[in-house]
């Protein structure tokens, strides 16, 4: 039994930062704004991490499966406004949207790429996220390039101040729940079959794959899961906090580059690594962009080529490797 | 008046076609030589734009000029890159070779815009046009399709004729044998990086007479996906084959735009780029080898 609940002790920090996060945010004025900016990229890099860090396969098409989240909730409320009885539902059925339609996109996605080893598998993703947005657009699907403006359709579903409470508080608050939940599958992950199965195949695929392990099923779970978690923060922090999705934006390849450089930040495969980098990447976006606007990515670009260099393992990976023996390490996952 | 209009786009796409083959040529050389995915191409090509750029507005010197001395940029930046990192993760987990060029690719961007801005800026190389019947083919782009076909030749010569080439060569085939035979591979590698990054940024200096809204930073992007659909025709591995990818690449772009255009309700332009998307996907599926070698 002790043993049991020792398994998910790591996850006390991982919450702890959450929560003096929620709650810095709650009641210091003027902070709200910035702890939504950290828990959004926290939950970004947890998601991401879900599948790079625990397969070590890199997917450079990830916006795409936040882009089709977005473009589920958005879907949701332009249909469904006109239907009263519905009410606030209508906000719970784009969630369901939105993890369906990245999970039927990194389906077809996976499907293909996933057969294929390292290199191939990146290049196969490489293109995901264009090839949708040249869909949608080439094929005028979903409004085309004109995108969907929803604002009137909000406010009719919740009322003015419901949907400016939405945009403002509740909307981030759905992000810090997608944080914690994406934290917990992580780890639940990681104690489990699954994530043995993704550090052997991560460490030597063909020694995985000699050994029994059906290492393309393991693969999609992870890759999915990582999916539909995307698609969650995209629904949530894009669509309900913007009321609009333009193909160019959503599909916009920054945060697939903002993932990466949280994850690696941190330490990939490590449970506390995207918090981590997300605090990190987060604080210092808000002051350079405050003291050097637009040059965070001229700063952290040298930064990930010699973290990548130097320091493989990112700082959660340091640490663990410090406080292996101590008992801190227990939390250190 | 339809095949009359394809054959005129046809034409085109050949000439596009061959510059598209030369600016992969770089690509395909660095993955078969180090087995690096160079994820940051665009940012290359991009680079070669803006060279091209600064030489004609500040010197007021001819594109043509400007090839030699983008793909000496190239060379220094390729070397650059090669001894600060990518020497130092070769005998790592391919992860780390593909968020580092990808990050290489980001830097150069945020350089880039750091000295020229982010706007669109292009620029004028008036030399006359000929009229084909069923096309006009400016002679910018005839000029940027011959550049191509004659560097591609000389890269040939270069491979098949010289020491240094039969040493890349070797590499290729086989590192420890080369090794033991007394190539010195450490420098094949660096010099193979080098050449393939001198390639891509001179062909930036060609694929500029082909853009009519003009450069920025962020352009390279698209070149990345095209850059990885033609390899990909071409076997990713052989810088040839990735010549006669770009070929290939040219017809079905500008041929598939002329048909999607006949379709009532459709962006022609938009669907083209999910075309090559998805035979990215198709190929890689069937046949991560090439279409154009056996295997």
């Amino acid at each position: 039994m002790k043993k049991d609940t020792g398994k998910y002790l790591p996850l006390i920090p991982v919450f702890a930062v959450y929560l003096v996060l929620f709650l810095v945010g709650k009641n210091m004025s003027g902070m709200w704004q910035l702890m939504a900016m950290l828990l959004f990229y926290c939950a970004l890099g947890q998601a991401f991490n879900i599948f790079l860090g625990m397969t070590g396969y890199v997917d450079f098409g990830y916006v795409a499966f936040m882009g089709v989240g977005t473009y589920g909730m958005a879907l949701s409320i332009v249909h469904l406004a006109q239907y009263e009885g519905l009410g606030a539902w209508v906000i719970v059925i784009g969630l369901v949207m939105a993890i369906l339609f990245s999970t039927a996109l990194s389906l077809c996605v996976g499907a293909v790429a996933l057969r294929l080893r390292g290199a191939y598998f990146a290049i196969a993703t490489i293109g995901v996220n264009e090839g949708f947005r040249f869909l949608i657009e080439g094929a005028r699907i979903w409004n085309g390039s004109e995108g969907m403006i929803f604002m009137a359709e909000l406010n009719r579903i919740l009322g003015r101040d419901g949907a400016s409470a939405l945009a403002t508080f509740w909307a981030d608050v759905m992000v810090l729940v997608i944080a914690a939940l994406a934290a917990t599958v992580t780890l639940v992950y990681m104690r489990s079959k699954i994530g043995y199965a993704l550090t052997a195949l991560r460490e030597d695929e063909d020694a995985a794959k000699v050994m029994g392990i059906n290492v393309t099923k393991f693969k999609i779970v992870a890759f999915v899961t990582s999916a539909s978690f995307a698609g969650l923060v995209g629904a949530t922090s894009w669509a309900l906090k913007t009321p609009y999705v333009f193909p160019p934006e959503v599909f916009e390849i920054h945060y697939t580059i903002e993932a990466i450089i949280i994850v690696l930040l941190g330490g990939a495969g490590t449970l506390l690594g995207p918090v981590a980098g997300g605090l990190i990447y987060g604080l210092s976006k808000y002051y350079l962009s405050i003291f050097l606007p637009g040059f965070q990515l001229l700063i952290f670009a040298p930064i990930i080529i010699c973290i990548i260099v130097l320091f493989p393992e990112g700082v959660v990976g340091m640490f663990k490797k410090r406080f292996r023996d101590s008992a801190l390490g227990r939390y250190i996952v | 008046m339809v095949f009359e209009q394809l054959a005129g786009n046809l034409i085109q796409g050949l000439v596009l076609g061959a510059v598209y083959g030369m600016a992969t040529m770089g690509l395909s050389l660095i993955f078969g030589v180090l087995k690096v995915v160079n994820v940051g191409h665009g940012a290359f090509i991009m680079v070669g734009a803006f060279v091209t750029l600064a030489l004609f507005d500040g010197l007021g010197l001819s594109p043509l000029l400007a090839i030699p001395a983008a793909f000496g940029v190239g060379l220094a930046l390729g070397l650059f890159f090669y001894y600060t990192a990518i020497q130092r993760l070769i005998k790592a987990p391919e992860l780390a070779t593909l968020l580092a060029t990808f990050s290489i690719g980001i830097l150069l961007e945020e350089v880039i815009k750091l000295v020229f801005g982010s706007e669109f800026r292009g620029y004028n190389w008036e030399v006359g046009k000929i009229d084909l019947g069923i096309t006009v083919l400016p002679m910018s782009k005839l000029y940027a399709c011959i550049g191509s076909v004659v560097i591609a030749v000389l890269l040939y010569l270069w491979f098949n004729r010289t020491r240094a080439g039969s040493a890349m060569r070797s590499v290729v085939e086989d590192s420890e044998g080369a090794r033991v035979c007394g190539v010195n591979v450490g420098a094949a590698y660096a010099w193979s990086f080098a050449l393939g990054i001198g390639l891509t940024v001179a062909s930036g200096v060609l694929l500029t007479m082909f853009i009519p809204v003009g450069i920025n930073p962020y352009m390279g992007g698209a070149y990345t996906l095209k850059a990885f659909v033609i390899a990909v025709l071409g076997g990713l591995a052989s810088p040839y084959g990735a010549f006669f990818g770009g070929l290939v690449f040219g017809l079905i772009e500008n041929g598939s735009y002329t048909l999607f255009a006949l379709l009532p309700g459709v962006e022609p332009f938009a669907l083209t780029r999910f075309l090559s998307f998805m035979i990215l996907l198709v190929i890689l599926l069937i046949r991560p080898t090439g279409l154009l070698r056996g295997k």
